[in-house]
């Protein structure tokens, strides 16, 4: 065969490939569209997935001291911890908890998305552009929190209107960046941001690298606790934002996002019907009214068991309630003291000088389980 | 042929099958290979979902700040992210650019004095090269940020030299030249006419780089018509500029609170990232110019001793020129390198552009068209870089020796 002849049929060939490509693509382009469009009628392909594995992936954050921390000994504890568990323990008794690291808030709503977590409760805020850009849904929040600033106690700063010109140290790919951002254009000031991982930045604020930490300021008030002389550093009074902290689960399976978002309810609700670790063996055996034993999934009085249809069975709040406890228990167990439980309810008065004043109730509360 | 002609009594041969033919077998092969390509190929653009593939959202606000760039100013509430990458771009264009120069002139010093017969300098040139090229780079930028933030003091405790030069972590502040805008522009006149003796001044500079060239060649004496075209160039540039009302301000840096005001700041950020870049490209350039070096017969150095040239004399007009040629494509991968090895700035808080294009992709979900404008952009700047370096390249092989 002449070299001519056998290049041409080498072409020859390489078109054809390349056409049925293309007719593959076309092909199971709908395909797709397909499964789009059923599924609607689909149980949740993360719930099942979960309970074929026997395992939650819970995706935290490990350098966060009350919230989501590595210990030295290897466990991870804090706030967020406890939901991960609660949620393990509502879709089942034999499900394990697998903690996957989402400390770095770049990359955790990829983690998301590409399905390397179930859920992700890492002190993410609830932001429109979150819902519509990143593939995530957001259950009810667990934290109602504001971006504040730590300072230097030294450094004289009492507020943003002492920050013109100063360097601010802030996480990237945060909300905190971009809240950041639009107040000091509203206040018309300059300050060079240095942005980077939450670990990095600390020691950028220790060192006076920069002369303002900003973050939420349950984080800070959580930060500060922990560094060596606590005393020389001050968390502000100021709060620019609303920073509502909440779990994320992936776009389109709203029966997993059902099963999160009630959980978390049911925890706030066994605090209000002052349901605790305690006690809910005996409120479930003999429940004092008809809500207690809705939310616990028992029969009342003989009645029947209410099945609300989460696609988990009826008991799985009661289930929660007994790993980790009501709300009120896992705040007093995790964040304690460090941020008072009051500073948490009061972040809609936005202003110079929240004060937090104590028993107001504040804005949490369950949605009523019924 | 006869050797090949079968003999009669044997009975015909069984046809060959056809793939047994290496033609046959080739496009067999080839077929194979490109249907499996073009199946990965389907299944990559099938899992990436390329429906909503565009760069529409680079327009957008980017809604967030870096710190402000040399010559840039930019405001990251209201201008887009397009602008906001390009101010990213010219954050790494500048690291890459000192880095090179940095790394240029230690690594041929280094390299230099790794063959220098003073045994001390020698040792510690190879001691620099051993530690520098065999311990990763991130670690050592890491390490460099951390001394320079932990030993430098504080803006508190300044280190002020005369009002003039700072050193403090927020960054070294130094005066810095700065154009009067009053005088810079198009509608006063005088720039015309400084613009105008400038082009003189060239012209004239090289009517006696010309010159000189012709009678270095006719006497076979050195009349350095570079170093006199460019001196001559540079006073008359001077000398005109002055005399029109030097309308150039030199901005001494002072502090107000905590932060600089005017003056060229350079962050420990970026010095971190510059440092680490030099420190580690130079190790490797100094192994290239010392092998460069030694590829040269040593009857070069001989000769050069035997005419009784200085050893300054030696490296500068017989051995660096040739062994240019050998040097010049090796140093243009270090620099490649350097482009490559600058987005590691993220890991010392320098916002580069890995690190904005890494910002930008976790506001946006927008992982792939990140990822392919990361790609293009390094390219593109390596490309650049080769480009040039093939320029000069071409002039040092073609050079008279």
């Amino acid at each position: 065969m002449t070299r001519l002849k056998y290049l041409r049929r080498t072409a020859l060939l390489g078109l054809a490939a390349i056409i049925g490509a293309l007719a593959l693509v076309a092909c199971s382009d709908d395909a797709q569209q397909q499964q789009v469009a059923d599924a609607g009628d689909v149980p949740s392909a993360t719930l099942a997935a979960v309970e074929e594995r026997g395992e939650l992936l819970c995706g935290v954050k490990q350098t966060q001291p009350l919230f989501g921390f590595r210990e030295e000994d290897g466990s991870v504890v804090g706030f967020d911890i406890e939901f991960c568990k609660a949620i393990a323990a509502a879709v089942g008794d034999d499900i394990d908890v697998r903690y996957i690291d989402a400390s770095d808030a770049a990359t955790r709503f990829t983690l998301l998305a590409s399905a390397q977590i179930d859920v992700l409760i890492r002190t993410t805020t609830i932001t429109a552009s979150r819902d519509a850009d990143l593939k995530v849904d957001f259950a009810q929040t667990t934290f109602f929190t504001g971006q504040g600033f730590a300072v230097h106690a030294d450094s004289g700063i009492s507020s943003t209107a002492d920050m013109n010109g100063a360097t601010i140290c802030v996480q990237t790919g945060t909300t905190t960046e971009q809240n950041l951002a639009d107040h000091f254009t509203d206040l018309g000031y300059s300050y060079t941001p240095l942005g980077g991982t939450s670990p990095e930045i600390q020691e950028a604020f220790l060192q006076r690298r920069c002369d303002v930490f900003t973050a939420d300021q349950s984080d800070l008030a959580s930060r500060v606790s922990n560094f060596d002389n606590p005393a020389n550093y001050r968390v502000l009074g100021q709060i620019i934002s609303k920073e509502p902290l909440a779990p994320g689960v992936r776009d389109n399976d709203s029966e997993w996002k059902d099963v999160v978002n009630w959980v978390v309810h049911g925890l706030i609700a066994a605090e209000e019907m002052g349901i605790t670790s305690g006690n809910v063996g005996a409120m479930a055996a003999n429940p004092p009214n008809t809500t207690v034993a809705r939310l616990l999934g028992v029969a009342f009085e003989g009645g029947e068991v209410a099945n609300l249809g989460f696609g988990v069975d009826p008991q799985f709040i009661q289930r929660a309630i007994a790993a980790v406890g009501n709300y009120g228990e896992i705040y007093a167990r995790t964040v304690g003291d460090a941020v008072p439980r009051a500073c948490t309810l009061n972040a809609l008065a936005i202003d110079d000088s929240v004060d937090c004043p104590a028993g107001t109730g504040g804005i949490q509360y369950a949605m009523p389980y019924r | 042929m006869a050797i090949t002609e079968r003999p009669s009594s044997l009975p015909p041969a069984a046809p060959t099958p056809p793939w047994h033919r290496r033609s046959v077998r080739n496009q067999l092969f080839q077929g194979a290979y490109l249907i499996a390509t073009a199946l990965v190929i389907v299944y990559v653009i099938n899992a990436l979902n390329l429906r909503e593939f565009g760069f529409g959202f680079l327009g957008d606000p980017a809604g967030f700040a870096v710190p402000n760039q040399w010559l840039i100013d930019y405001d990251g509430v209201t201008n887009s992210r397009f602008v906001m990458y390009l101010v990213a771009i010219w954050a790494s264009i500048r690291v890459m650019l000192v880095a090179i120069a940095f790394a240029t002139i230690i690594g041929v010093l280094v390299g230099v004095a790794r063959l220098s017969s003073n045994w001390l300098l020698a040792r510690m040139a190879m001691l620099f090269v051993e530690i520098f090229r065999n311990t990763p780079l991130l670690v050592q930028i890491v390490l460099w940020y951390a001394i320079l933030i932990v030993a430098i003091p504080p803006i508190g405790e300044v280190f002020n030299i005369g009002n003039a030069y700072y050193l403090s972590n927020r960054g070294i502040a130094i005066p810095w030249p700065v154009p009067d805008p009053g005088w810079w522009n198009a509608a006063n006149w005088l720039v015309w006419v400084w613009v105008a003796l400038l082009a003189a001044a060239g012209g004239a500079a090289w009517w006696v780089r010309r010159g000189r060239i012709a009678r270095e060649r006719d006497t076979g004496q050195p009349h350095y018509p570079n170093r006199w075209a460019f001196s001559l160039f540079a006073v008359a540039a001077l000398v005109t500029f002055i005399a029109l009302g030097a309308p150039v301000s030199i901005d001494k840096p002072i502090i107000e609170g905590t932060h600089y005001l005017e003056g060229m700041i350079i962050t420990p950020e970026f010095a971190a990232l510059v440092l680490g870049l030099s420190a580690y490209t130079a190790s490797f350039i100094a192994e290239i110019v010392r092998a460069g070096i030694q590829a040269l017969p040593t009857g070069q150095s001989e000769a050069a001793n035997a005419i009784g040239l200085t050893g300054y004399q030696r490296l500068t007009v017989i051995i660096l020129p040739q062994a240019l040629r050998q040097i010049i494509p090796s140093i243009t991968n270090q620099y490649l390198n350097i482009n490559k090895n600058s987005s590691l700035a993220s890991a010392v808080l320098f916002a580069d552009l890995f690190f904005v294009a890494g910002v930008f992709q976790n506001k946006t979900g927008r992982a792939l068209e990140m990822f392919v404008l990361i790609i293009v952009t390094y390219m593109l700047i390596s490309l650049l870089i080769s480009a040039v370096m093939n320029v000069i390249n071409a002039r040092v092989t073609t050079h008279r020796v």
